[in-house]
């Protein structure tokens, strides 16, 4: 299974602080690891789960053994990474910040008065949290399933402006 | 599933009550995932996890027998306090 992989810009695992063996040409090596959801076993992101995740920098993960799909993960026993994702780059994550604080603006302006406070986010608060603000507007005017297709507007989004599995 | 019982996931002061469950390794796999969701996009969280796990290292290093007693009484009237708080 070809899948996804947000890292530290250096390559480190941003909540495991696992250093992994980065492409150089060809794909960095295996890494094998017991499947135990959220503590070990090789984590990677489905392009749905890619809005929730973002950070510094992105790579293709080729998965191998049994893979479980958990949440907003899937978890299998062995990955190398496969490529950096070069489109995911400051313009790049700049334009999705955009893209998703106009969206909370625009979603905001049913119910200013309630909401407007909630989009004086700074354009320097990044993808993550922008993404979330947008998720959390349209959650609260139209309940949890409007937050849901909004993450799945911004997945489509990312899928198609960084092309991926193409 | 968040303590309010909703899918939001966690809030700052949600992630602040259960830093020492997530250092500690003691979250259910699905509280565990929505946690992190929340880090990723919470620099503040971010920095006081950090706190958290540092204070945590340090006490794994100091046995009881090493704290003189006026210390001790300290630490657990402020203990304590905390708890009324």
């Amino acid at each position: 299974m070809i899948a996804y992989k947000v890292l530290e810009a250096d390559g480190t695992g941003r909540f495991s602080g696992f250093r992994w063996p980065l492409p150089n040409g060809a794909p960095g090596d295996w890494v094998d690891g017991e499947v135990d959801p959220c503590r070990s076993g090789v984590h990677a992101l489905r392009p749905s789960d890619l809005p929730y995740w973002l950070g510094p920098s992105l790579f293709e993960i080729e998965l191998d053994g049994p893979i479980s799909e958990i949440g907003l993960k899937v978890v299998a026993t062995r990955g190398r990474l496969l490529r950096r994702v070069d489109a995911w780059d400051d313009p790049m994550r700049l334009a999705f910040s955009t893209m998703c604080i106009e969206r909370a603006r625009e979603l905001a302006a049913s119910d200013p008065q309630r909401l407007n406070a909630w989009v004086n986010a700074d354009i320097d608060a990044g993808p993550a949290l922008l993404g979330y603000v947008a998720e959390r507007i349209a959650e609260e005017i139209e309940g949890p399933a409007a937050g849901k297709a909004e993450r799945e507007s911004q997945a489509r989004w990312l899928s198609e402006h960084l092309q991926l599995g193409a | 599933m968040p303590s309010d019982g909703t899918e939001k996931g966690f809030t700052c002061r949600e992630v602040v009550e259960l830093a020492t469950e997530y250092v500690d390794g003691a979250m259910s796999a699905e509280d565990h995932e929505l946690f992190e969701v929340h880090l990723n996009y919470c620099d503040g969280c971010v920095a006081f996890i950090e706190q958290v796990r540092t204070a945590s290292r340090l006490s794994r290093r100091i046995n009881e027998s090493e704290l003189s007693p006026d210390l001790r009484e300290k630490l657990l009237a402020a203990f304590r306090d905390w708890k009324r708080e």
